[in-house]
């Protein structure tokens, strides 16, 4: 076996790059062991050993690079919550991500995302302008002082076509529950959760500045998010950077309008519906009553626990930028998600993310079960039954 | 004295419902006792009021009291030793308990022993203790943590306390060293060393006397009467008990030539940071200059078959200090500790944490195995693979610092230099250490009196090292109190017997002086063996090695244990009822026994328990006894030994075996099969093995057939 030459230099550019824990890491492997890609098979699996990759960090020695290896990681936080010495290990990922990204070796796949981002703000190569193109009909007040909550829609709500219906079904239920509300419109960018999880930390600060300025511009004081990403980085990074709001998921407005009678569901029985707990939403950001309370206040709805829920929830495998790559069909955490909803029993599997959305549901079709199941935004679900 | 025997019998926690009491009495009254009494609750007021009215009147000075186990309600049954002599004859674990309640055979189990009871108290007389030691000076020996802490410890508990010190000043290592692992909460920070408080505080103690500069020449006599001679060449010091805390030496480096150690300029040892960092300054060695990369590698020479083959416990702490001592000298010295297992046990792993957080790298590795040479970049270069990363790795260095371990100061030099016929030294385990019952008692060791503390004893930090002094202290001052009284300490704490050497009949043969574990006897010169009544533990282990039987004590003897075996009723052999002799330790295998009862669990009912103060005071002669006597065989419960020995008396049960081995001789004379006699190894914990030890042991004897000198 060859041997290698650790390069101190490199582990301290990784550190200044944000790995501020890197060695506070005791190689114990408790993070591998409870990482979701040891449930599936294929490239990444064999090659993503969290573990590993910190400890070539910790003494700089190259080989972490690939799109299957350092740029696995979902950010899903299953080890974070796990790691006996409190090492941030997302953080380490990002620090060991962004010492790559600052000298251009994202990979391949992630290069039109960044070029979309700068010039278009948003990951989807949408223009700019049409932002709003889902609003068409709807006539959705703009932001103004006197509104209370600015609602802003994820890029991904804003251009996908699937993903538009979860907007309008937030914007239905909002409606109903008499909440006031408005959106910008094309000048609001992406937030930029994901770009900062793959290390772009430059393009996240431009994301983030002009958003920040937007917003305090127009007199933000309380935002509605429609996705758990956006719910994160507004509320847990924004504030570092002068961006100081009240931050709301649309679960958490929706829960409490039930609670106090504002919002009455009605109609035909919804049936067993499971949950699949978003990682932004749960372990990232604590929130695991408010979506199943939303679940049981809908008629006949009877909710059905997943075998992996709450805190140890498994990872649709759309965070930290996977989104955008490619995972190959029968190694995605998305299909055993949809074989658990099964198992469950479920006609219905929930949840309350856009990427959620978009990696359940295309695991659902690929394994042919969409007659037997079916993926839905919680908005969608309630906005069935008003 | 005129023995009057009173026979108390208890009839509670069942022991009425198993034995017929009636019988019972009638097997006392054919030993002609002065008194027999039942109750069915002695240990109440009412009972035991019985008993110490009949002392105190006059009528009774013997008591058997046949009852439960002598290990419970001892307070209760406390008779003045000096006036009356007590047997606690076990009914309830050892027969009520153990067998089925009414029947022939655990009523003649019953009686045999309350006839062997009656013979035990028949056969001793009342003690004449040894009163002559009754200096309580404590003598330590060591200034350093350890050392310090017993002797301000023992002074502060009122004794005379005489402190040598062989350096000039108090302090030992720690007096050489830069700073202190965390002792705080958080535990976060190393800390200054404080100690100049501490030798104030001793140098102006009113009963401490320090003798610096000093080493001992040599030391003779026993406990209450030790008298010590100084290298000053002034009169001797007579002192009653000594603490021993002579400390550490590092590992002796130059055995590590594989890692560069004396080949490479700047690689150092652990002991070498300490003196560095106290001077000032970390600088390489061969330049002088501050290093940019530093390397730890622990384990250096220990855990090791070839050097050391244990763990010294604190090295990985020390290096986790020094690592910080070049991150405060310089926040960007990069510093890599190559470790086997990074052992920080306590709040040290909070420390732990902090240095790993300053961003000291650990390499995993087998340190034994690591290559270092000269670099090409920086001066020294280390190979090795670290199994973290799978692969091996090739860093660079400018100083390479080797955490050596610890070996006791008493690795070759007696430092007590005792005037003992066993040596001059104190006798040591494997490694070097002292040896002492590590298992169960920490201080003690083979020279009675004597007690260690701190390193040398075994390693350990300077925080363990003053408990330790604390410990030992407090060992010394129960040594002299009780020795003063004329009573033994640790483990028969106050027997008041000691050996009784019938000397005109000794043949010189040694095997005493040689046996004792203690070295209680030392020799005149045509080796007639030299009695030093404080230094006995009154394991009697030399009673059972003296071929001439002339050793005894008032309380047990030879003749006492050979008589209780030929009291017992052994039945003729048509009556298929055999009898086994059960000669067990009192320590261990009696409290086990004790546990099979309280267990409610069975074994057979041929069995007589005859407790022994060790199975080391086994003489063979009770083997010829009990086999004449037409008993089927002879089961001998001791405790474990080899190097993790559980004998409260070191070697007892070990030279047990070794007698055993030499028995087949015996009984080819007698024509018997060596199979009748067993040893066995029990913990007290392995009481749950008994039954199935004797069952197995029945079975056999059955093959065996009867004991042919049955009913001769």
């Amino acid at each position: 076996m060859e041997t290698r030459i650790p390069f101190l230099e490199v582990s301290d550019a990784i550190v200044m790059s944000g790995a501020e824990t890197l060695y506070w890491c005791m190689q114990c492997g408790l993070c591998t062991g409870s990482c979701p890609w040891r449930l599936v098979p294929g490239e990444a699996s064999e090659q993503f050993n969290v573990r590993l990759v910190q400890r070539m960090g910790q003494l700089g020695i190259e080989g972490f690079e690939s799109e299957n290896c350092l740029f696995a990681c979902t950010t899903c936080r299953t080890c974070v919550d796990r790691c006996p010495r409190g090492v941030d290990i997302i953080g380490n990922i990002q620090g060991m991500r962004s010492m790559l990204a600052e000298v251009g070796t994202i990979p391949g796949s992630l290069k039109p995302i960044v070029g979309s981002l700068h010039s278009q703000g948003n990951p989807w190569s949408g223009p700019r302008e049409k932002r709003t193109e889902w609003t068409e009909g709807l006539s959705i007040p703009t932001f103004s002082e006197d509104t209370e909550y600015f609602l802003f829609v994820c890029c991904t709500s804003c251009y996908d076509i699937r993903s538009r219906n979860i907007a309008k079904s937030v914007v239905k239920a909002l409606r109903t529950a008499g909440i006031s509300f408005g959106i910008i419109g094309a000048e609001e960018s992406c937030c930029g959760e994901s770009i900062r999880k793959v290390g772009d930390e430059a393009l996240f600060q431009k994301l983030a500045e002009s958003n920040i300025s937007l917003y305090n511009g127009k007199g933000v004081k309380k935002i509605i998010v429609t996705s758990p990403h956006c719910l994160y980085t507004f509320k847990n990074e924004y504030p570092d950077l002068g961006g100081k709001w009240e931050v709301y998921h649309y679960t958490e407005v929706l829960a409490d309008a039930i609670k106090s009678g504002k919002i009455k569901p009605s109609g035909d029985a919804a049936g067993r519906v499971a949950l699949h707990d978003p990682c932004y939403l749960g372990r990232h950001n604590d929130i695991y009553d408010q979506p199943r309370e939303l679940i049981e206040s809908l008629p006949g709805a009877e909710l059905c626990e997943l075998s992996r829920n709450r805190k140890n929830s498994l990872c649709c495998g759309g965070g930290g930028g996977r989104v955008w790559m490619e995972t190959k069909a029968g190694e995605r955490f998305a299909e055993l998600r949809i074989s658990e909803a099964l198992d469950a029993g479920a006609n219905i599997l929930a949840t309350a993310c856009p990427y959620c959305i978009t990696m359940l549901e295309d695991s659902c079709n690929v394994m042919g079960k969409s007659d037997q199941l079916k993926v839905m935004d919680l908005s969608e679900l309630l906005a069935e039954k008003l | 004295m005129d023995q009057n025997i009173g026979v108390y019998l208890c009839s509670g926690c069942g022991i009425g419902e198993a034995i017929d009491f009636d019988a019972l009495s009638g097997v006392a009254e054919e030993s002609g006792v002065a008194k027999i009494y039942a109750h069915a609750c002695m240990c109440g007021a009412e009972g035991s009021k019985v008993i110490r009215d009949d002392i105190s009147s006059g009528a009774v000075n013997c008591v058997v009291l046949g009852a439960c186990s002598g290990r419970v309600k001892s307070e209760i049954f406390a008779f003045d030793p000096m006036q009356t002599i007590i047997e606690r004859v076990n009914l309830r674990e050892h027969v009520a308990w153990c067998q089925p309640a009414g029947h022939e055979d655990t009523q003649a189990m019953a009686e045999d022993y309350v006839r062997m009871g009656i013979v035990r108290v028949q056969k001793s007389t009342l003690p004449t203790p040894y009163l002559e030691a009754l200096d309580k000076t404590v003598l330590v020996v060591g200034g350093g943590s350890a050392g310090m802490q017993a002797a301000l410890d023992a002074a502060k508990a009122g004794y005379s306390v005489k402190l040598v010190e062989k350096e000039p000043e108090l302090g030992g290592h720690m007096a050489k060293w830069h700073k202190c692992l965390p002792l705080h909460p958080p535990y976060h920070e190393i800390e200054d060393i404080e100690l100049s408080l501490t030798i104030q505080e001793i140098e102006s103690y009113p009963n401490i006397e320090i003798f610096k500069n000093s080493t001992i020449e040599k030391i003779s006599g026993a406990p209450g009467m030790f008298d010590v001679a100084l290298n000053n060449g002034g009169a001797t010091h007579r002192v009653g008990s000594i603490v021993l805390a002579a400390g550490w030496k590092p590992y002796d480096a130059t055995k590590l030539g594989n890692l560069g150690f004396q080949k490479i300029p700047d690689v150092v040892t652990n002991v070498q940071i300490e003196e560095m960092a106290k001077a000032g300054s970390l600088t390489c060695p061969s330049d002088g200059k501050v290093p940019s990369v530093v390397g730890f590698i622990q384990c250096a020479g220990s855990r090791d078959p070839d050097h050391l083959p244990y763990c010294s416990a604190v090295c990985c702490r020390v290096s986790l200090k020094q690592a910080m001592y070049f991150k405060e000298q310089n926040e960007e010295t990069k510093v890599i500790v190559f470790y086997k297992d990074m052992r920080t046990p306590e709040q040290a792993e909070e420390f732990y944490k902090q240095v790993q957080k300053a961003g000291v790298i650990f390499v995993k590795t087998d340190t034994s195995k690591i290559s270092v040479n000269e670099g090409s970049e920086l001066k020294i270069s280390v190979e090795t693979i670290d199994e973290l990363l799978g692969e091996p790795i090739q860093m660079e260095v400018d100083m390479l610092v080797l955490a050596t371990g610890m070996q006791p100061t008493v690795l070759d030099d007696p430092i007590l230099n005792l005037e003992y016929r066993q040596g001059p030294a104190l006798p040591a385990l494997k490694y070097g250490f002292p040896d002492s019952h590590f298992v169960c008692f920490p201080y003690e060791t083979r020279r009675t009196g004597i007690y260690t503390a701190g390193c040398v004893r075994q390693p350990m930090t300077c925080t363990r090292s003053k408990n330790d002094g604390t410990g030992a202290a407090l060992k010394a001052i129960q040594c002299v109190e009780l020795t003063s009284q004329g009573k033994a300490v640790h483990p028969r704490a106050g027997d008041l017997s000691y050996p009784n050497l019938f000397i005109q009949r000794c043949t010189q043969c040694k095997r005493c002086t040689e046996e004792c574990p203690f070295g209680m006897y030392n020799e005149d010169i045509k080796g007639t063996p030299l009695p030093h009544p404080t230094r006995c533990r009154r394991c009697a282990i030399c009673m059972g090695s003296c071929p001439e039987r002339i050793i005894s004590f008032n309380n047990y003897s030879v003749d006492m244990i050979g008589s209780m075996i030929k009291s017992i009723s052994v039945p003729d052999e048509y009556e298929e009822k055999p009898r086994i002799i059960g000669l067990i330790c009192e320590n261990d295998a009696f409290p086990a026994v004790d546990m099979v009862g309280l267990n409610k669990l069975q074994y057979p009912p041929w069995v007589r328990f005859i407790p022994l103060r060790c199975l080391g005071s086994i003489n063979l002669v009770w083997i010829a006894d009990a086999l004449s006597k037409g008993v089927d065989g002879i089961v001998l419960f001791g405790c474990k030994f080899g190097d993790d020995y559980q004998c409260h008396f070191i070697q007892g049960s070990e030279l047990a075996d070794t007698r055993m081995s030499k028995i087949k001789e015996t009984l080819d004379r007698l024509v018997l099969e060596s199979d009748r006699i067993r040893l066995e190894q029990i913990s007290i914990d392995d009481y749950y093995r008994i039954p199935q030890i004797l069952e197995e042991f029945t079975a056999r004897l059955e093959e065996l057939g009867p004991n042919p000198y049955k009913g001769f």
